[in-house]
């Protein structure tokens, strides 16, 4: 029985010896271990974007103009989905409550559906899709042409100014687009509603704002900023430590909507479990 | 090889007594694996027009991004207008890299800039502010430099490759360098065009008394920017001479650069 052990362990120094210094580029060889490579330096980034958001100079010019072309540039995009998607979900809806002759229950229950959770999912995901891809392919197309390098050389912490503005833009704006996208999808369901019966919008809006709790909104409202700051933060990661190449910006960019949209379920998830736990 | 101090002619012909302002001394660079520059020395004087020569992958444009500090030296030393720079605390070495103007092989403009913003770009980034009025001054200023003075309304997409080099040029001399460093100035660019900013090099060099170094392919470039050339082979400077000291090298390899 000593002998197995002792041959055992004889071996394992064999194979310890014969591992290669190089560990990380022999570890990445496995998709899992890859993984855990960009968790770790996804950490990094993370940890860096909150040392330098506190440190002068700020940026708020730059801001400024990120929060414009985040958010008022998505405005139309998300209205058009938002109002569909109160439209449709108000006519799939109606012949279901009214089996159960509750189609009066109809703006309540459409208007908790979009405030808890398909106006701010969805929007996230539009917002994924328009704001995360267009960060990554920017700073991706910025660090080919060596754009980046160039700030660099002008004096300027390109970190500072080109990932932490967008991220703290993306994270400001989006809980902005998501009232907004409420506010159009349950229009949308007024229409709806209208479309077969006749219900005054007083009505309508009074019967939503009197079932609608605190703890509807809070919650819904709150992971938004998670949201915005997972869509914001991926796209600039997957952007400003993209390969150089053409191909590196087409990469980056559609993996930066990929990795973002996963992200908001994750959120959604860990959201939805700690409201639930929270509440009971 | 360490290239002593000595006195340089210009290509306008003025004699100037040389002070060194770059200095690297055994400097060594590595990715990985891949040992890129494995024993630098060189020196480069005050006014001085510096071409270095190299096969592609040699190692060139690693060597300035070196001295501008977009990449960090893994032994040996750099010394910056005499001083050490592993020796400067962080503060200390920005303010030595703010004497340094580096132009990118492509330009690098800023695309969602106009012309006008990319200039202003670096003023604004300046520790000292520069008044509107001054920097609408030093921007046309720049312009006209490079003869760009009709395009300050233009983004950088409606600009040729040449124009775009003499922006980018505009750019980095905007802030007025003390050491200028070229990365392929002349790349992509019809002859006409190479040798229209080959004289813009000169003209910089003229005006501004700036010291240079010009990383090329280009033999034309390098035939009438330089006013010595160092040729780097497998991470060592190989050799080192005057353009015509060059055309002459015993060196088969070296002389291939210039036929």
């Amino acid at each position: 029985m000593e002998k197995i052990i002792l041959e055992h362990f004889q071996n394992r120094k064999q194979e310890e010896e014969t591992v290669p210094k190089n560990i990380p580029e022999i570890v990445s060889n496995t998709v899992v271990d890859k993984f855990f490579l960009e968790v770790y330096s996804l950490t990094i980034f993370t940890v860096r974007f909150f040392k330098e958001v506190f440190k002068p100079p700020y940026e708020f010019n730059e801001l400024m103009k990120q929060s414009f072309l985040i958010g008022y540039k998505s405005l139309s995009l998300v209205a058009v989905t938002s109002f569909i998607i109160g439209l449709v979900l108000t006519v799939q809806s109606r012949p279901t409550l009214a089996k159960f002759g509750a189609e009066s229950l109809l703006p309540v229950m459409v208007a908790i559906s979009i405030i808890r959770e398909i106006g701010p999912v969805i929007t996230a995901l539009i917002f994924a899709g328009k704001v995360g891809s267009g960060i990554g392919a920017e700073l991706a197309s910025m660090n080919v042409t060596e754009q980046i390098d160039a700030m660099q050389v002008s004096h300027t912490n390109p970190f500072k100014y080109l990932v932490v503005t967008r991220v703290l833009s993306a994270t400001l704006m989006l809980p902005i687009l998501v009232a907004f996208s409420d506010a159009v999808g349950l229009f949308g369901s007024y229409i709806a509603v209208n479309l077969k019966g006749n219900v005054s919008s007083y009505l309508f809006y009074s019967q939503i704002f009197q079932s609608l709790e605190f703890k509807d909104l809070f919650p819904a409202f709150i992971k938004t900023f998670f949201f915005g700051f997972a869509i914001g933060l991926i796209g600039c990661y997957k952007g400003y430590n993209s390969n150089k190449g053409t191909e590196g910006v087409g990469k980056a960019a559609n993996s930066a909507v990929v990795f973002a949209s996963l992200m908001v379920f994750i959120i959604d998830m860990i959201a939805v479990q700690i409201t639930s736990l929270m509440q009971n | 090889m360490t290239i002593e101090t000595s006195t340089i002619e210009t290509k306008d012909d003025n004699k100037q007594t040389s002070s060194v302002v770059v200095e690297m001394q055994h400097l060594k660079k590595s990715f990985g694996d891949k040992e890129v520059l494995l024993d630098i020395n060189l020196v480069m004087n005050k006014g001085e027009n510096l071409v270095i020569l190299g096969k592609s992958g040699t190692g060139k444009s690693v060597l300035i991004k070196c001295i501008v500090g977009l990449m960090e030296i893994d032994d040996g030393k750099l010394l910056l207008f005499g001083q050490d720079i592993s020796e400067l605390k962080a503060k200390e070495l920005t303010e030595l890299h703010r004497k340094i103007g580096f132009l990118f092989q492509s330009g690098a403009l800023y695309d969602s800039m106009t012309v006008r913003e990319n200039l202003e770009f670096p003023l604004r980034r300046q520790v000292t502010k520069v008044s509107k009025k001054e920097m609408d001054e030093l921007v046309k200023e720049a312009l006209e430099n490079v003869g760009l003075s009709d395009t300050i309304d233009m983004t950088p997409s409606e600009l040729s490759g040449g124009m775009r080099k003499r922006l980018g040029l505009a750019r980095t001399l905007i802030l007025k360098p003390e050491i200028m460093l070229y990365d392929e100035p002349s790349t992509g660019l019809d002859p006409i065009t190479s040798k229209e900013i080959s004289n813009l090099i000169l003209e910089v060099q003229k005006k501004y008394h700036t010291s240079s170094i010009i990383i090329t392919h280009d033999r034309e470039c390098a035939k009438l920017t330089a006013n010595r050339i160092i040729v780097i082979k497998d991470g060592v400077c190989a050799a080192e001479g005057s353009y015509a000291e060059l055309v002459k090298s015993e060196d088969p390899w070296v002389r291939s650069f210039f036929e």
